[in-house]
């Protein structure tokens, strides 16, 4: 697994999450409408998981 | 991953009616879900959470619902058929969440009055589960003629009916190990 520069690091027990998902998710706000990606119609949604607890975290993709 | 750490598989209780045969359905799914060994289950019912109402996403989210998806490695929604679809109440629910189902089995639990066990229910749920990030099981469980199973108090009647559940929670189980330790030991990168 290559590295990634901004590791999702897991709040509780601070470990690197592993990313296992690209979700496409629907713009809720201006904001994200601004920020749609035309070619997939949506905005992409990184979704992590902790190894250690099982705890999941997303953020957009970077 | 912690080997020793048990899989929690709630069951969520799709209607809030009163009067429900519904509950009798999902009380015994956590009845035999917890017989399961390294499985801990509870009963989610919708009539108990606060509905929140308002324009943003975050608006409708209850924190305790969202950690109960966070902390679940399977989900069971036990749903009535009302006019061929599941209740709206349910789908209110489920939309208040996203990351906390992605890569996580759900199997489904459909109750009917009527000869056909809540198959159109369960037909009209699988694209909000696969929108959802959840990944569905091949077996239901269908209550037809619901008020047939059960006795007043809600036990089981027929005794054989535990067959096609054990069936369905035996697939369910597999799933949910082996997608943990997807979600958490395989990259997508």
């Amino acid at each position: 697994m290559p590295a990634k520069s901004d590791p999702m690091i897991c709040s509780q027990c601070g470990v690197e999450m592993n990313l296992h998902a690209e979700k496409l998710v629907e713009p809720t706000n201006a904001q994200e409408a601004a920020r749609l990606d035309l070619a997939l119609g949506g905005l992409i949604e990184e979704i992590y998981t902790c190894p250690e607890c099982g705890k999941a975290h997303s953020r957009p993709l970077s | 991953m912690p080997a020793d750490r048990p899989l929690f598989i709630p069951v969520i209780l799709g209607t809030a009616r009163q009067g429900r045969m519904s509950a009798h359905a999902a009380r015994l799914m956590v009845q035999e879900t917890g017989k399961q060994a390294a499985v801990q289950t509870e009963l989610i019912d919708i009539a108990t959470l606060p509905v929140g109402t308002g324009e943003s996403w975050e608006a409708i989210r209850n924190t305790g619902f969202a950690d109960k998806m966070d902390r679940a490695d399977a989900l069971i929604l036990v749903t009535p058929e009302y006019n061929h679809g599941y209740p709206g109440l349910l789908k209110h629910i489920l939309d208040s969440c996203l990351k906390e189902y992605i890569h996580k089995p759900v199997g489904i639990v459909a109750v009917s009055a009527g000869p056909f066990g809540g198959t159109r229910a369960i037909q009209n749920l699988l694209p909000v589960m696969r929108e959802l990030g959840l990944v569905t099981i091949f077996w239901d469980v269908n209550f037809s003629h619901v008020q047939n199973f059960f006795d007043d108090a809600g036990n089981l009647k027929d005794e054989s009916f535990r067959r096609p559940i054990g069936k369905f929670l035996k697939e369910l189980i597999w799933m949910a190990r082996t997608l943990r330790y997807g979600r958490e030991n395989i990259s997508l990168e």
